[in-house]
């Protein structure tokens, strides 16, 4: 409103004014105009022309009403004000132009950072599922491990009781004992055989049908060995304690022991466990051994 | 006579023009007293370049009060400049924040990558 005024009345204004005092083009111009210029010329060739043109575009006008107030009317306050302004346009024009700039970059960080987080996030939950997949392998594996101890010991514990059994029940008809060759089961000669034979007697048979009984299914391998005293020659009682260990193999064999795990050996007056020189001692070495070897592996 | 009537037309036309019968530009004023309110709510005092222009648009605000009713030409210029100079403060303030902002977001992307 009042600067349509003065824009109708400034230029009767102004002419009058330089009629009278005659002044203008051909003096320096003031500091705030020059000032006005060069921010003008700074922004226009600056970031503030490509982010911001319409800024400057106002800076533009704003330095031309200050040119031509000031070549119109130099001594007028005023023009100083407009230059003033002018100035100020061209300024806010970049400080604009400088907010857009820092405002895109800061847009761009934090775009690059957002995906770099969640690169970083796509990464750290591919670790967690190969981890956790890992883990769950290695408690699928655990329980299967337990699983198959926990089955091993129940049947160690099994066949321990079951060998105890057997042990328990061949106790009751034999001498039974452990030594590093494993459970020896000591039968006297006199029980099994006649003097000088190697044929069974029956009362033999039915104590080796218990022991029979007791050892099938144990699947440990067994070696019978037969023992004689020294009384005859060395080689007679070498065959004799042969037969008598194969006569005691064959049955048990017979009563159900897998021949494949069954041997017989006759060692004769060797490794006596008495002395020859009683007739107790003799007739204590006169006897057959049934080994049950440990199971292997 | 039409000489000395056409004189006193062209004199008239020229005091007018020189401000005595200019309303005083009350609607100036308060644009320019709330591009002040503007800038000190925009974080111009916390930025010293912008405190300074937000205090020369003070003073010229008040240049321009005490000139209302007796030059209303040059109060309405004082309030234009103290309007320029609150939105300059402003703009200062404006940029400030953001160069703050984006230096922040680069060091933060910066210390991504680091890690």
């Amino acid at each position: 409103m009042m600067w349509s005024r003065i824009a109708v009345v400034g230029p009767v204004a102004a002419l009058s004014v330089s009629a009278l005092c005659a002044c203008g083009g051909d003096r320096m111009p003031p500091k705030s105009l020059v000032d006005a210029r060069d921010e003008f010329s700074r922004a226009k060739s600056g970031l503030a022309m490509q982010l911001d043109p319409t800024d400057v575009h106002e800076a533009d006008l704003a330095l031309q009403k200050a040119e031509q107030a000031w070549s119109s009317d130099p001594d007028d306050p005023n023009t100083i004000d407009l230059a003033v302004i002018a100035q100020r346009k061209a300024q806010i024009a970049e400080n604009e132009a400088a907010a857009m700039k820092a405002g895109q970059d800061g847009d761009a960080a934090k775009a690059q950072l957002q995906s770099l987080m969640a690169n970083q996030l796509q990464n750290a939950r591919g670790q967690l599922d190969q981890t956790k997949q890992a883990l769950n392998k290695t408690q699928d594996q655990l329980q299967a491990e337990q699983k198959a101890a926990e089955e091993q010991r129940k049947k160690l514990a099994d066949l321990e009781q079951r060998l105890k059994d057997a042990r328990d029940t061949i106790a009751k008809i034999a001498a039974v004992k452990d030594d590093d060759r494993g459970m020896v089961i000591t039968l006297q000669g006199e029980v099994l055989f006649q003097t000088g034979k190697y044929d069974l007697k029956p009362g033999a048979m039915a104590k080796l049908d218990q022991i029979a009984e007791a050892l099938r299914g144990k699947e440990q391998p067994i070696t019978v060995y037969g023992f004689t005293d020294n009384v005859g020659t060395r080689d007679n009682n070498m065959v004799l304690s042969q037969n008598r260990a194969e006569a005691v193999r064959l049955y048990l064999v017979q009563r159900g022991i897998p021949q494949d795990l069954i041997t017989a050996q006759g060692k004769g007056p060797d490794q006596p466990v008495s002395e020859n020189t009683s007739t107790e001692g003799r007739a204590a070495n006169r006897r057959v051994e049934i080994v049950v070897q440990p199971k292997k592996g | 006579m039409v000489k000395r009537i056409v004189m006193s037309t062209v004199l008239s036309v020229f005091v007018m023009a020189c401000g005595s019968s200019i309303p005083p530009p009350n609607d100036q004023w308060a644009a320019a007293q709330n591009d002040v309110g503007k800038a000190q709510q925009g974080g111009a005092p916390s930025v010293p370049d912008a405190k300074l222009h937000l205090q020369l648009a003070e003073e010229d605000l008040q240049k321009s009060k005490e000139l209302m009713d007796k030059d209303n030409r040059r109060a309405a210029s004082l309030a234009a400049v103290a309007s320029i100079e609150a939105q300059l403060a402003l703009s200062m303030a404006k940029a400030q924040q953001a160069q703050a902002q984006a230096q922040q977001a680069q060091q933060d992307l910066a210390k991504a990558k680091g890690n």
